[in-house]
């Protein structure tokens, strides 16, 4: 795995540090050991100054204001920028399954079933760590919309992955709130 | 001089480049700097192949495209005259290249892509464009937020159209019970004493 170097960043929106926070969620949904692989590839980047350990990592996402424990002030860009690397490389990692998933050529069975079992892994994660008071976090466990957001994750996941899709990701994320 | 091809692959996709250094450049004998011919082979459709400029009109329609889904805007990329154009189906989920050949007379081929399939060529094409032995210069625009505006397209009218109108209502309810309000005349309201002691009240200088 190439090493990134993440010297400057963007300054997110709150909508874009919800989103990048998703998008680790999903990763975590996908792989069952997402942590310690998230933390191991971070490593493997060159990122141990942002990301020593589990909680330093934990406290970055803690900027989500839709988690049950936030912080209040902004994500720094260099974390940011950090971890939108770490999203690109963990989708490459998982890219295969990714791929599974989006694709029409997979037995349409096996395929809902892979679904059922991400959304409902997903799900739990949301309701684990996620504030659930907030009207945000209830739309995302919403059984009528949760299809296509589901799918519209796995298919940003399938679109930044590998090196080529950082910036891809870092301009999805600085968009303006429509 | 040496020829060097280089491919790219990913599941259901292929991209191999043939070319050949530019020495006049100064490139080394490993890069590429003329492109001779490409070939891209995508599971379930006819191998397509062509020159530089049908490579460049691909990947300035496709990494466009591929950035705009991103956020969830389904805009059609590729110039009218151009040889590639992408855009969302027209009914159902995918995606549709439509490649035209510059012979005259050859139809225009239509490609159907899944989600997977676009992310499988988006792939390719991004591991060319960053691979440092192809030594061409692609012009295709530069990844950026997008304007307002071009989110606004995403939003369901309904909703878009929901704050303004209900705040139409909500000032059009107040003037209405505005006007509904009776006024006192203007006449008896002057000659109408503030307060019953003011009428006999006089001043101190005229005891």
């Amino acid at each position: 795995m190439t090493e990134v170097s993440v010297q400057s960043g963007a300054r997110l929106s709150r909508r874009g540090v919800e989103r990048l926070d998703l998008l680790l969620l999903t990763i975590e949904a996908l792989d069952l050991n997402g942590g310690e692989a998230m933390l191991w590839t971070s490593h493997q980047m060159g990122l141990q100054a942002q990301f020593p350990n589990r909680v330093e990592l934990w406290k970055r996402r803690c900027h989500n204001p839709l988690r049950r424990t936030t912080r209040r002030e902004q994500l720094n860009p260099v974390d940011a920028e950090s971890l939108i690397c770490l999203v690109c490389a963990m989708a490459e990692r998982l890219y295969p399954m990714l791929h599974q998933l989006l694709s029409s050529r997979e037995p349409e069975q096996l395929t809902q079933e892979r679904w059922m079992l991400l959304k409902e892994r997903l799900g739990d994660l949301i309701e684990e760590r996620m504030n659930l008071r907030r009207g945000a976090v209830m739309n995302l466990l919403d059984h009528d919309s949760e299809g296509p957001l589901h799918r519209q994750l796995i298919n940003t996941l399938a679109l930044c992955a590998g090196p080529g899709g950082i910036d891809r990701l870092r301009a999805t994320l600085l968009d303006p709130t429509p | 001089m040496q020829k060097n091809t280089y491919r790219y692959e990913q599941t259901a996709a292929l991209l191999l480049v043939e070319g050949y250094p530019d020495l006049s450049a100064g490139h080394g004998n490993e890069a590429i700097g003329i492109l001779s011919a490409w070939r891209l082979q995508l599971i379930g459709t006819p191998e397509l192949e062509g020159t530089r400029d049908h490579l460049e009109s691909l990947m300035s329609a496709v990494m466009p495209y591929a950035r705009h889904q991103l956020s969830g805007v389904g805009l059609r990329f590729g110039a009218d005259g151009g040889f590639v154009s992408i855009g969302p189906m027209d009914s159902g989920s995918g995606h549709q290249l439509e490649l035209r050949s510059s012979r005259e007379g050859v139809e225009p081929l239509q490609i159907k892509l899944d989600d997977a399939d676009l992310a499988d060529l988006v792939r390719c094409l991004d591991r060319l464009r960053l691979d440092e032995r192809v030594k061409l210069t692609w012009t295709i625009p530069t990844d950026q937020a997008l304007k307002r505006h071009e989110l606004v397209d995403r939003i369901p009218l309904q909703r878009r159209l929901a704050a303004p109108v209900l705040g139409g209502f909500a000032l059009a309810a107040t003037v209405a019970v505005a006007l509904l309000q009776p006024l006192p005349p203007i006449g008896e309201e002057s000659a109408k004493p503030l307060t019953p002691g003011l009428e006999t009240a006089q001043p101190d200088a005229e005891r």
